[in-house]
């Protein structure tokens, strides 16, 4: 039944994007920036996996760890080289922090799209599929190999993205860090290197969102473009900073993105995000969970 | 910059002088060089500088980061297409409606994002301008969709084009100097610098951000439009956040919250990317690295460096 | 005659009642105190006065006019200005400008703004920093800036939220003096402030709030010396 279909197609999509927006959402959490670079995570990611595999004849299997640690360390280098002025003592950028952010992340989502457009050449690529099975039906609906099996991992990934956060001492000064940065710190707690801390995870889930989805989407440099803008979508979606809000806002709109692609317009399904993201930050610019913050 | 010179008024003063300076300097160009490609080269440096122009108003001047300069040029420029296209509309009005179309659409976004503010702010408005690239792209029928429009020429000389755009450049910087010398502009920098604080102290926020709104994305448009009928073909291609990624390194490097600094960054980043082109093709690379440079280290960019107390 | 008057102004704030039925009335021409312990509401009474919060109950009357709910700029242009206890300067335009930018938006002509900016640079002691961008200036000349700034035109009256908070001794004089000397011309203030030799020497009459509520009113001296008063401050350990 078509329906149930696009609905459980939907909600594995919602899955990836969840990886993408996950992280994004961590770090407007925790600096109130947005990183225009994010896409761009998700690219490194796709394009470790699949050259490990291709070029470098790894198996498909080891290169999806490598892709991890590739999106970690870039995460962790944006934030050490970057992203300092905006949190670490330098008080006079109070007033140009926004733009700063803005511009900065813009210039390094150039930089690393030209980068690999340059080293390694702008077609796209085809990443190995980690099995070899294409579609197969579970119960009334169609799916192929690739997609279960990155949907498991992305589930496995999210549940334990959440128990470290709740659980860990690592998350749990994330946790402090986002509520409360001076307090943080005068409890002890290095907020520095929470930060850094946060860019990496970040950097890690998109590199792995982009390393699974390599075999279903070819990547091409400015592959990080699309993923990137949804991000944005679920994070406002989801309450600037929520992580909960943003997991729930991936599967919403993987399931809502699904139908209109379908029942409306394929050629405008990206729109509709993009319209989504207006609506919601004219009107509730708190999200549909987040908490409303005070002005003044 | 120090003492007297740092009163507003002088700063401006200064800042035109040095902007007309660039201006003539351009306007005798064409005795030198007659290779019509770098001709065209210029003639895009100077729509870049337009562009930059405006979006400096919008961002630099009054604090507001919108992302949706390229698209206003774009819809400029579709505005006096689609005149042409359907209903054969003379450039004499269908340049005009272009400023028109995206005064209005700017001002309605204007209002629009009233209340945000910073990743808000950025992330509304590049919702606005990748939904307006989309939806062009997309109307095959009404717009041709990614295969773009045909424009009309207004006239066949390049130098001819070489001298509009500079006229163009000339009388938006007049225009640009003297709002920013009443009390537009000092209006617009207390909303920068502080929307509070020019609330309570009696200035309309509502009105002064809306109308910046309105007459940078108008000076885009009308940008756009002129360069239709320069390249005379259109396309969604014009409103890529690529594009205004290139006008927002241009104003970085050149100085935002100047007029001169934009008009220096454009025709820098953009010549150095026609010669990045022929050595390399690592243009992109280059500027990126230039803008993160620039913002990380020297935020006032090379119009802040020149103008530094010493 | 009452050139301020509000009447059971209340806002609750996630259930708590910031203010609570406060009533009370500035005269024109005198400098009115309004004072209380922490979190007794002052801010929040200012807030609501000044346009910045919108009352659920109660009405503000300005000169006579309900000015109940107007917005910070509709107040502002009828004259009632207001001073935040975070400095509020336009950091990057030099101090001059600063002054020139506040006349311009009270209505004034440029070339009238400038020679009043002027005047008040010299009269606030601000001469030697005139072309120095605000956001360079100490936190005392900004203070005394944004009092500059306040007095481009002359506002019918001007709400001050703890001017003298964080001020250095001479700074304070200065601006005792300021307030004063423009007292003296008629003009009319509405202090808040935690400064208790300071409320006693400028404030003609002044209120206290205490959780939301007015405890009392009336000459100073006497309002110190009220045992409702004194329990606030002392306290028997509460704060709102």
């Amino acid at each position: 039944m078509l329906a149930l279909d696009l609905f459980v197609n939907g909600l594995i999509f919602g899955l990836f994007y969840a990886l993408m927006a996950v992280g994004l959402a961590m770090i407007f959490g925790v600096l109130k920036v947005v990183n225009f670079a994010h896409g761009e995570f998700y690219m490194v990611g796709a394009y470790t996996y699949v050259l490990c595999s291709m070029k470098l004849g790894i198996t498909p299997w080891l290169a999806l760890p490598l892709a991890a640690v590739a999106g970690a360390a870039l995460g962790w280098t944006v934030e050490r080289l970057l992203m300092r002025p905006l949190y670490a003592g330098y008080s006079s950028w109070s007033i140009m922090k926004d733009e700063y952010a803005v511009v900065v992340t813009f210039g390094l989502s150039l930089l690393l799209i030209n980068l690999v457009d340059k080293v390694v050449g702008p077609y796209p690529y085809r990443g190995p599929a980690l099995i070899e099975t294409s579609r197969f039906a579970v119960g009334p609906v169609m799916l192929n190999g690739q997609k279960l099996i990155a949907a498991g991992i992305s589930i496995a990934l999210l549940v334990g993205l959440a128990l470290f956060i709740k659980r860990s001492l690592w998350g749990r000064q994330i946790q402090a860090v986002a509520q409360n940065r001076l307090g943080a710190s005068l409890a002890g707690i290095d907020a520095t290197r929470t930060t850094s801390l946060i860019f990496a995870v970040s950097g890690l889930l998109a590199a792995l969102a982009g390393a699974l989805l390599a075999p279903l989407i070819n990547p091409s440099p400015d592959v990080g473009a699309f993923p990137a803008v949804k991000s944005y979508v679920i994070v406002v979606l989801g309450g600037m900073g929520s992580i909960w809000g943003a997991m729930i806002a991936s599967l919403l709109l993987g399931v809502l993105e699904s139908f209109f692609a379908v029942y409306v317009s394929y050629d405008y399904r990206d729109a509709f995000g993009l319209l989504i993201l207006m609506l919601v930050l004219i009107f509730r610019p708190q999200g549909l969970i987040g908490e409303k913050g005070r002005d003044v | 910059m120090s003492g007297e010179r740092n009163l507003w008024s002088r700063r401006l003063a200064l800042d035109l002088r040095a902007s007309l300076g660039v201006v003539a300097a351009l306007a005798i160009v064409p005795a030198f060089v007659d290779s019509p490609y770098w001709l065209g080269v210029l003639i895009v440096s100077v729509y870049f500088a337009l562009l930059a122009l405006g979006w400096n108003l919008l961002a630099g001047f009054t604090g507001q980061f919108s992302l949706a300069p390229a698209a206003f040029a774009m819809l400029g420029a579709y505005t006096t297409a689609l005149l042409d296209y359907h209903w054969k509309v003379p450039l004499a009005l269908g340049i005009p409606a272009a400023i028109v179309s995206t005064a209005l659409l700017g001002w309605l976004l204007g209002r629009v994002v009233l209340r945000l503010k910073g990743p808000y702010l950025a992330l509304t408005t590049l919702s606005f301008a990748e939904i307006a690239r989309v939806v062009i792209g997309n109307s095959y029928v009404f717009t041709r969709g990614d295969q773009g429009l045909n424009v009309p020429a207004l006239f066949h000389s390049r130098v001819g084009y070489y001298y509009l755009f500079l006229g163009v450049l000339l009388a938006v910087l007049a225009g640009l100097y003297f709002l920013m010398r009443a009390r537009a502009g000092r209006f617009w920098l207390a909303i920068r610098d502080d929307e509070i604080g020019a609330e309570s102290r009696g200035i309309d926020v509502v009105r002064y951000k809306t109308l910046a709104f309105a007459l940078s994305c108008a000076i885009c448009g009308l940008a756009g439009s002129l360069y239709g009928t320069f390249s005379q073909l259109v396309s969604p291609e014009l409103g890529l956040l690529l594009q205004t990624g290139l006008v927002i390194s241009m104003v970085v490097v050149g100085g935002m919250g100047s007029l001169t600094g934009p008009i220096v960054g454009a025709l820098i980043v953009y010549l150095a990317s026609e010669w990045l082109r022929e050595v390399g093709n690592i243009q992109m690379i280059v500027f990126s690295i230039a803008v993160i440079l620039f913002a990380r280290f020297l935020r006032t960019g090379l119009w802040g460096l020149a103008t530094r107390a010493p | 005659m009452s050139l301020l008057r509000t009447e059971g102004l209340t806002k609750h704030f996630g259930g708590v009642a910031a203010v609570d039925g406060l009533s009370f009335e500035v005269e024109e021409g005198e400098i009115h105190g309004l004072i209380g312990p922490n979190g007794s509401g002052k801010t929040t009474a200012l807030n609501l006065l000044s346009g910045f919060l919108a009352p659920e109950r109660g009405r503000v009357w300005l000169a006579g006019e309900d000015v109940t709910g107007a917005s910070t700029v509709a107040l502002a242009r009828r004259g009632l200005l207001r001073m935040f206890q975070m400095t509020r300067v336009f950091p990057r335009i030099c101090a001059f400008d600063n002054l020139l930018t506040a006349g311009l938006a009270r209505g004034l002509a440029e070339s009238e703004s400038a020679s009043r900016a002027d005047a008040l640079l010299e009269e606030l002691t601000l001469g030697p920093v005139r072309h120095l961008d605000a956001g360079q200036l100490s936190g005392g000349q900004r203070k005394l800036l944004e009092f500059g700034m306040c007095f481009m035109a002359p506002p019918r009256i001007a709400l001050l939220d703890e001017p003298f908070a964080a001020v250095h001794p001479v700074m304070r004089e200065t601006m005792a003096g300021f307030i004063r000397r423009r007292n003296q011309q008629g003009h009319t203030f509405l202090v808040v402030s935690h400064d208790m030799p300071i409320v006693v020497e400028l404030c003609h009459r002044t209120v206290c709030m205490n959780a939301g509520k007015l405890i009392a009113a009336g000459p100073t001296r006497e309002v110190l010396r009220h045992p409702a008063v004194i329990e606030a401050y002392l306290g028997s350990g509460s704060h709102a």
